[in-house]
């Protein structure tokens, strides 16, 4: 078996570094309880590589990898400046404006696949091609996954700070708007780069449930960080090497574990009494 | 009454609001250097309004708001907005306070962490450092906060409804506190609140907000039944218990019994 997984390493690798990035960023998705802006933004990114695929079908070739990771990202920033815009007036509810992006970005995506090709690509869409990270994906997450988690290490305490409590931070004269658009920004360019390989139910799989395992083993910040980070990876392995020997999705299949590993992380929060 | 104390923080001619509504205008008042003020109104009447002006976090509409070079706020915001789904300890949530002194891209270390643990004694809660913010009760979290506030050595310690849903032992202890470190530290300090009885009694100067009305003073010039029935639209009755005074929606007559029986 490990043969089999060990023909696959550059989307192991792929995989294992999506879970890393992902999971990080996903506790202050998780904890600022900005999940549906997870789900936007990888919706969004996907109708950008959408886009990317459909001008490649009429002939308007911008290169695979840098046509569809750059509308990706192109599309998750726009996301994110929308958020951040919307995120402060309050005429239209966020939560509505989520919404909104969500189901107008899911919508375009698929139109326009339909118009690119048939409906196996749209499946590609949807659940990514794990199996289909070649080593310059790889080094491409490599490279993000690395540069957003040396961000966050740096301005841990910021992000927290205004996470936290934005009224105190504001006072002490952070301008809060400022660092939630580059916490919105790391959080998108980890989900542009991803979502061409892993698809918007992994990517969002990622965002969400690791940080859930943490927050139900984490006793403080670090051990949160730790228990999501440690879930991810578990998951990704895991779901990874049950899905090439027995022939099943591998993206269904991390979900599967991630799941199941969520489950445990809630029998063992409530037998030891947290909740 | 003019006071001899610098002025820290005025307020000239300032309307204030949020896009084209003006919740309040024409505010000309001075927060001086030492004062213990209390900021009292009904819910939504305009606290929170000038508070963020106050704070500089709301621009105003017109006028101008000017603070004293340097003045540094110690922010105590309401417990409840924290949210306690944050696995933080106290001590945690009380080095926050100085995360601004560190500055960006330094780690909050071994320092951050001392002066924390030294604010968390000085409001009485140094054995509970380690424990979880979110398991606090009310009057620990507020004691945990106002460390948070401290910690920052500000000039002005500024309390948003600090007793809001405490039960009588605990907001008694928790203005008591405020006022000893009023006292003590020689802070200029504001409560806001919407509980006049609770604060009355503790502040030295007072300021009112009612529907768009504006008013502020020495507690005693302004805790008048003639003032206050004036402010509020309906009569009010200003009672003095045993040294406290007490206010009371409605005036007594000659027929009425004593609202509180002397023995």
């Amino acid at each position: 078996m490990i043969d089999v997984i060990w023909l696959f390493r550059e989307a192991l690798f792929g995989t294992l570094l999506i879970a890393l990035g992902c999971s990080v960023l996903g506790v202050y998705v998780v904890l600022r309880r900005i999940v549906f802006v997870g789900a936007a933004l990888a919706q969004i990114s996907s109708a950008g590589i959408a886009l990317a695929i459909f001008l490649s079908s009429i002939g308007v070739g911008l290169g695979t990898l840098t046509g569809e990771l750059g509308l990706s990202f192109l599309a998750t920033v726009g996301g994110v400046v929308f958020f951040t815009v919307t995120g402060t007036r309050r005429r239209v509810p966020p939560d509505s404006a989520l919404g909104l992006a969500y189901v107008v970005a899911g919508a375009v995506g698929v139109l326009l696949i339909a118009k690119a090709a048939g409906a196996d690509v749209h499946d590609l869409f949807i659940q990514g091609n794990i199996l289909g990270i070649t080593t310059r994906d790889m080094l491409t997450l490599l490279a993000v996954a690395a540069a957003v988690l040396v961000v966050h290490v740096m301005l841990y305490k910021e992000f927290l700070f205004v996470s936290y409590d934005p009224e105190m931070a504001e006072t002490l004269g952070y301008s809060t708007r400022r660092w939630t658009f580059m916490l919105y920004m790391t959080i998108g360019i980890m989900i542009a780069v991803a979502m061409r390989s892993a698809g918007v139910l992994l990517v969002f799989n990622f965002l969400v449930t690791p940080a859930v395992t943490g927050l139900l083993l984490g006793r403080n910040m670090r051990g949160v960080f730790l228990w999501a980070v440690a879930s991810g990876m578990v998951a990704a392995l895991s779901g990874f090497a049950l899905s090439v020997p027995f022939d099943l999705p591998t993206g269904p299949a991390i979900i599967a574990v991630s799941g199941a590993l969520a489950g445990a992380a809630w029998i063992l929060h409530v037998v030891r009494g947290d909740g | 009454m003019p006071s001899d104390r610098p002025a820290v923080i005025t307020f000239s001619n300032v309307a204030l609001g949020y896009g084209s509504k003006t919740v309040l205008s024409g505010l000309s008042f001075s927060i001086n250097d030492g004062d213990l003020l209390a900021l009292v109104g009904p819910n939504g009447a305009g606290k929170t309004t000038i508070l963020r002006a106050l704070l500089g976090t709301l621009p105003p509409k017109s006028g101008e708001v000017t603070r004293e070079r340097n003045l540094r706020f110690g922010y105590v915001p309401q417990r409840t907005t924290l949210d306690l789904a944050w696995p933080l300890d106290s001590v945690s949530v009380v080095a926050m306070g100085a995360y601004d002194r560190i500055g960006v891209l330094k780690r909050a270390g071994a320092q951050a962490r001392e002066s924390a643990l030294l604010a968390l004694d000085q409001v009485g809660l140094g054995d509970l450092s380690d424990h979880r913010f979110s398991a606090l009760s009310g009057g620990q979290k507020q004691r945990v906060l106002i460390a948070r506030a401290l910690i920052g050595k500000p000039s002005v310690l500024v309390l948003d409804e600090p007793t809001d849903g405490m039960d009588l032992v605990s907001s008694t202890s928790i203005l008591g506190l405020v006022r000893a470190l009023h006292a003590t530290e020689g802070l200029t300090v504001i409560v806001v609140s919407h509980q006049l009885n609770e604060v009355a009694n503790y502040v030295q100067r007072l300021a009112l907000v009612t529907e768009g009305k504006f008013q502020i003073g020495l507690t005693e010039d302004v805790l008048t039944e003639e003032n206050l029935s004036d402010l509020y639209g309906i009569p009010v009755e200003v009672d003095e218990v045993a040294g406290k005074r007490l206010i009371f929606p409605g005036r007594r007559t000659e027929e009425d019994p004593p609202r509180i029986s002397q023995r």
